[in-house]
């Protein structure tokens, strides 16, 4: 069932993102940024981890997931150390999968070539 | 001939690219892309007994490897072209923004070429989801 719920929602979420791009000049990049702010405000609602809960992976492997994942570090640290907590938790979460990118993007731009 | 109708020509001389379809293969392309999720993060969490967030954490960084290598091999681009933002938009667009970011200028040397692009197209999403993940936080804390 779960399969399903994944299916619907991730592919949502890619045709909100295609019907954006269709209607605006907007180029991918903003779309990104676009939908990584819509992630940060339906974590700060609440309501991201209501969809992880419903969709699983679905919900987690769209950009805005990224957003979630900021927030949600936020929050846990203010909970366990109080205003600091705030800067220091902001990036936990997102740690692992911000700096599987740039170390993978780093290596395979030492080994590929730009064939122009 | 003046702006108005040029412009008229060109709109009609233009290849028209159905709307339509491309946003019905991207509702695909996207929903087979959050079913390969679910299915890797399954195998992680039933087969190699991690924690559900770490299998998150794993499918997210596959995906990464996934897009990057694509990226480095050179069939990401056609790839996309045909399904559109079901690529862009999971986090493989993320992996192919960097990766194509640091190829493009790796001729330019280490520091100047690929340290001072790699975040090029990617620093938006990061610099506006820390600002806007923190502010959202803040409020979030003092609303109670």
């Amino acid at each position: 069932m779960i399969y399903i719920n994944a299916f619907v929602f991730c592919g949502l979420v890619c045709l909100l993102g295609q019907i954006i791009l269709e209607r605006t000049k907007l180029t991918p990049g903003h779309l990104n940024t676009i939908l990584v702010v819509i992630g940060c405000v339906l974590a700060g609602c609440g309501l991201y981890n209501k969809f992880i809960l419903w969709a699983g992976a679905g919900a987690t492997v769209p950009i805005t997931n990224f957003g979630s994942l900021l927030v949600s570090g936020a929050l846990q640290g203010y909970y366990s150390e109080g205003f600091i907590g705030l800067l220091k938790g902001l990036l936990v979460n997102a740690s692992a999968g911000l700096s599987a990118t740039i170390i993978i993007s780093f290596v395979v731009a030492i080994i590929f070539k730009s064939k122009n | 001939m003046d702006k108005s109708e040029y412009k008229k020509i060109i709109k009609s001389k233009k290849p028209k690219e159905d709307e339509f379809k491309n946003i019905i293969i991207s509702f695909f392309v996207g929903g087979l892309c959050g079913i390969f999720g679910q299915a890797l993060t399954d195998i992680f969490n039933k087969c190699f007994h991690f924690s559900i967030n770490d299998s998150y954490m794993l499918t997210m960084v596959s995906l990464v490897l996934i897009g990057s290598v694509l990226t480095g091999l050179g069939f990401f681009d056609k790839v996309v072209s045909f399904c559109k933002c079901g690529l862009i938009v999971p986090t493989t667009g993320f992996a192919h923004a960097m990766t194509s970011a640091a190829m493009d200028t790796r001729n330019e040397g280490l520091v100047k070429g690929i340290g001072a692009n790699i975040f090029k197209l990617t620093g938006s999403i990061i610099l506006y989801g820390i600002v806007v993940a923190f502010f959202v936080s803040l409020i979030k804390v003092i609303i109670g």
